[in-house]
């Protein structure tokens, strides 16, 4: 079986600086890895480069078994901001439904809406359906965004920071959510994270990127070292045991 | 009743009105479809340049030694190219559309003012007015022709790409992921807006022209949950308030584009204080 996810020295450069630089690691099909590292570390510009949305300067990076960006609806993503128009008229069932057929619904037929339904309920979130998404709470928006991730049954997530914004609480929830998700045997996930606790209850690895990938492997060899304090929430890192606390 | 709907559309037995009637509809229609992304986009001074770059491209007709209406063929393919420019400059620099708008409208009216200075003293003279302004009930056979088949072109091909365009236009970066040429569709949007203003500019001049993109589509987005919604309010709203206007002009003697867009304007008030909060 292929990997999910494979880095082969991959460097990008934007503006003249160099954001990633020769990195490589892999995703195996099923596991879930969290990217980890200090901001500006570049772990936004590798999701965005497997993505295909930021061209490589050298290096590849294959996803699913094809080269980056053309595995379309297999991955799934969440982006860290939401750079939604938020003028335009979305409701929820519209920007699920949008993922599923690759445009705007101008109507939303009887499949479409159950599609979309089906994936809320996948989050706990099917009284939003018909919601507006410009009246959602932080956590509402992170639900209504990983349905929409999901709708299409991808083999990979992409998941940049989900519970950046929301609350201990929600956060604690949204972790349970994504729990739930790895649960599924087939679903690999490159979880990028500041949250140690997030880390340390779904990661099988951890690659740390801070330019290049200084380390990676189990939680509990990669976690704790010097050089990774700046990475995580103080709090969580210094006690490992205590409720969520501040995410980024 | 009868009567008084005979009597209120008596105008209807002259060539000149159906003409007019025509024409207004169906920029009427074409323009507000292309106004709902328009608007939702933020570009709603957009079509407002375009228009004055029609103004210089009508000018370097004229200075070809071209009619009016002649002209238009050479501020078709101007003005397209201005709105291509707008497109180039927003997407290629960090400045946003209102600067490069601006920059373009500005250069494209003073060159026309320029063209216009520029044309031999013996040439027929150029009612600069008409085309500020327009003279909806002048439209000419052909060009009510050329005004059909350009709003048929923009509504086919809006009817095509319009949920795509509808996804760029909710998030570009999402849209991209799911396969949607965004470039390529912005593109076609700002060429689709300058048809539609140049044959515009012929109705209702350069200065009103924007009116029939911007206010139906803003006052449909007061009203309208949904992006179908939306469409169809707007298209509504231009195709009942262009008869109206005109018909209103008509029968009282006054400017027909001024009345048109001012009943456009009264619908837009009306829905701010009907809009749901």
């Amino acid at each position: 079986m292929s990997d999910a996810l494979r880095a082969r020295a991959v460097t990008v450069e934007l503006g003249g600086r160099r954001i990633l630089d020769d990195v490589s690691f892999e995703v195996l099909r099923g596991e879930f890895a969290c990217l980890c590292g200090p901001n500006g570390g570049g772990k936004t510009t590798f999701l965005k480069a497997a993505l295909g949305l930021v061209p490589l300067s050298s290096g590849e990076i294959e996803v699913l078994g094809a080269r980056s960006g053309a595995s379309g609806r297999a991955v799934g993503y969440l982006p860290q901001a939401k750079a939604f128009n938020p003028t335009f008229p979305a409701r929820v069932v519209d920007v699920i439904v949008a993922n599923r057929r690759g445009a705007w619904p101008v109507r939303v037929g009887s499949a479409d809406r159950e599609a979309a339904r089906a994936a809320l309920a996948r989050v706990g979130g099917e009284r939003l359906l018909d919601a507006l998404l410009r009246g959602l709470s932080g956590g509402e928006m992170q639900r209504v965004y990983l349905a929409r991730a999901l709708v299409n049954d991808p083999a990979l997530l992409l998941l940049d920071e989900p519970t950046a914004g929301v609350d201990a609480r929600g956060r604690a929830e949204f972790l349970d959510l994504l729990a739930g998700v790895a649960a599924r045997e087939d679903l690999a996930a490159v979880l990028v994270t500041h949250n140690v606790a997030a880390v340390r209850r779904l990661a099988k690895r951890v690659v740390y990127l801070d330019g290049h990938v200084q380390a990676w492997g189990p939680p509990a060899e990669v976690l704790g070292r010097e050089w990774d304090r700046d990475a995580f929430s103080g709090h969580d890192h210094a006690a490992p045991d205590a409720p969520l606390c501040e995410d980024e | 009743m009868g009567e008084i709907l005979d009597a209120l559309l008596s105008p209807l037995a002259q060539g000149f009105v159906r003409r007019a009637l025509g024409a207004g509809l169906a920029l009427g229609a074409a323009g507000a479809l292309l106004g709902v992304f328009i608007v939702q986009r933020g570009l709603g001074l957009l079509s407002d340049g375009l228009a004055h770059a029609t103004f210089g491209g009508l000018a370097l007709g004229l200075l070809f030694g071209a009619t009016v209406d002649g002209a238009m063929w050479v501020a078709l393919p101007f003005t397209v190219a201005i709105a291509l420019g707008i497109q180039y400059v927003r997407r290629r620099t960090t400045l946003g559309g209102d600067v490069a708008t601006g920059v373009f409208f500005a250069v494209s009216f003073a060159a026309g003012i320029l063209f216009l200075g520029l044309r031999s003293p013996r040439s027929v003279p150029v009612n600069v007015e008409g085309l500020l302004f327009g003279s909806l009930l002048a439209v000419s056979p052909e060009s009510l022709r050329v005004i059909l088949a350009v709003a048929a072109l923009v509504i086919a091909v809006l009817a095509w790409i319009g949920p795509r365009l509808a996804y760029a236009t909710f998030d570009p970066e999402l849209a991209t992921l799911s396969g949607v040429p965004v470039a390529a569709l912005e593109y076609l949007l700002l060429a689709l807006t300058a048809l539609v203003v140049v044959v515009g500019v012929k109705t209702v001049g350069v200065v009103l022209v924007s009116a029939f993109v911007v206010i139906p589509a803003a006052t449909a987005s007061l009203l309208g949950r949904t992006l179908g919604g939306i469409a169809i309010l707007s298209v509504t709203l231009s195709v009942l308030g262009t008869a109206f206007g005109l018909f209103a002009s008509y029968h009282l003697n006054v400017a027909t584009g001024a009345t048109i867009i001012l009943t456009l304007g009264a619908t837009f008030f009306l829905a701010l204080v009907l809009r749901r909060r």
